[in-house]
């Protein structure tokens, strides 16, 4: 209800007081620029989509394999726990410039961002799952004779699925962002170039059309990873109306 | 034949002497229970015998072997209900077995319908009331294949009146499986009632303070815990417990 006020306020205001459309294009000079403009915009939207997604699931992996062999030896993980800690506080994205004067302006350091800014939420979430799985859980399991691999397939890693989906949510959103700004840095094909190219141009419109097509992405994703968790750890709703 | 035997053991933590010089045996298929006052290193006595700490001295023998330090030899019932949160109650019952490797569902099955859950295998925990999980609990001790079955206060949790019954389902349950069992409570009847003979254990460093050998035949009937005779004995180790 707000926004759609919001969005009327917008829309009179900016042909009442006549406000240049390269300033601010009114709500419905930007909708048709979003129906009329597919094709212009299409091939950037795959391009990115198909960047964040890659990215995504490299980024995850290895951000679980490195949280899984470091929860397996803990020596290690005291040593280097502080320290993913410490450069989750820095902002990928300003490591970008330094990517491509590395590795040119290929896809390469495009998908190294992304890995990089989806690689700390995920290990850093799965770690914490994995330290806080309950004492008893693991102490039973020894009690029974179950071996390393047991314990960890049996009890911590499903005690740490939910924070891997957390973990992975907030991953979903930052490799959106990550795929756009890599984009930005030089690219031929993706949503970032497209909104570099109308802003360049002063196609304000398209600028919005961009911004609203990374909003929905990222919701787009996000939902994903939600739908999926909430199969995945089904067992956390089912009858939850009996016995509180 | 001595099933479980334990020999002059001993375990000390930093400068606390927990256990000091405990020898007793449960015998093939008895029920011994364990009495002693809170924090009297009952449940260090649990984790001697299940080989997750290794006594400072003395020798513990199952079936004349030794098991010190022997993870798995012994199946174990915790005080606080260790069912998964993400499993169903079959497969929560399922787990001992599966840890050692043989998984018969027919048997769990009829298992838990003699343990009236039937109608909740597919449930979880979260959706159990507390006897309902301290059953399942024991159906999963019972189902793993281990001859002794380790019992640490599972009734504590449970209202008075859930935990008479719980007694009595455990009794008729225990009759029938004939399995040894080593009871640990500080509920002086709960200890009366349910055993062949009740070892009673001094405050810290504990040792074997009395045995007493419950004469009353089996199988028990609920009101035997108001005969005149019942409350003899209770009186007797109560003594026996407030003269340490």
């Amino acid at each position: 209800m707000v926004l759609i006020l919001l969005l009327i306020v917008w829309e009179i205001s900016s042909r009442m007081l006549q406000i240049p459309d390269w300033l601010l294009p009114a709500p419905t000079l930007i909708f048709t620029e979003g129906l009329q403009g597919w094709s212009s915009y299409s091939p950037h939207l795959f391009s990115t989509i198909r960047l964040t997604v890659t990215g995504f699931i490299i980024g995850s992996a290895f951000g679980l394999m490195v949280a899984t062999a470091l929860h397996l030896m803990p020596r290690i993980r005291e040593a280097v726990y502080p320290l993913l800690i410490v450069s989750q506080n820095i902002p990928i994205i300003v490591l970008a410039p330094l990517l491509v004067i590395w590795f040119g302006f290929g896809v390469l350091p495009k998908l190294i961002i992304i890995v990089l800014v989806c690689f700390f939420p995920i290990a850093v979430a799965t770690m914490d799952g994995f330290r806080q799985t309950k004492e008893e859980f693991i102490h039973y399991m020894k009690m029974a004779g179950a071996t390393k691999r047991q314990i960890f397939w049996k009890v911590e890693w499903p005690y740490a699925l939910p924070s891997i989906f957390s973990g992975l949510k907030i991953s979903a959103t930052y490799s959106v962002m990550g795929a756009v700004i890599s984009e930005w840095l030089g690219a031929n094909k993706g949503i970032g170039v497209y909104m570099t190219l109308a802003s360049s141009s002063f196609r304000t419109d398209r600028v919005f059309v961009a911004i609203f097509l990374i909003v929905v992405l990222s919701m787009l994703f996000f939902l994903l990873i939600n739908q999926w968790e909430r199969w995945v750890l089904r067992y956390q709703r089912k009858g939850d109306e009996k016995n509180g | 034949m001595a099933k479980l035997e334990l020999d002059r053991l001993a375990k000390t933590f930093g400068k606390h002497q927990v256990i000091d010089g405990l020898s007793f045996d449960v015998k093939d298929k008895e029920f011994v229970s364990v009495l002693g006052p809170s924090g009297s290193g009952k449940s260090t006595l649990f984790h001697l015998i299940g080989g997750l700490y290794q006594p400072d001295d003395g020798d513990i023998r199952l079936g004349g072997k030794s098991i010190v330090g022997q993870k798995g030899a012994i199946s174990y019932m915790p005080q606080s209900s260790t069912l998964f949160p993400w499993r169903t109650l079959e497969e929560n019952v399922l787990l001992g077995a599966e840890i050692a490797g043989n998984v018969d569902r027919d048997h769990a099955l009829s298992m838990i319908e003699k343990a009236g859950l039937s109608g909740f295998e597919s449930a979880y925990p979260h959706q159990l009331s507390g006897g309902m999980k301290q059953r399942a609990s024991f159906i999963r001790s019972l189902l793993s294949p281990q001859s002794l079955i380790c019992l640490d206060e599972p009734f504590s949790a449970l209202d008075e009146f859930t935990r008479q019954e719980m007694q009595q389902w455990l009794l008729s349950t225990w009759e029938e499986h004939q399995r040894s069992i080593l009871f640990i409570t500080h509920n002086i009847e709960e200890a009366i009632f349910l055993s062949d003979r009740v070892i009673v254990l001094s405050d810290r460093p504990a040792t074997m303070r009395k045995e007493f050998q419950i004469p009353f035949a089996r199988p028990r009937d609920p009101s035997l815990i108001l005969s005149t005779e019942f409350l003899e004995w209770k009186k007797e180790i109560h003594h026996s417990l407030r003269t340490l």
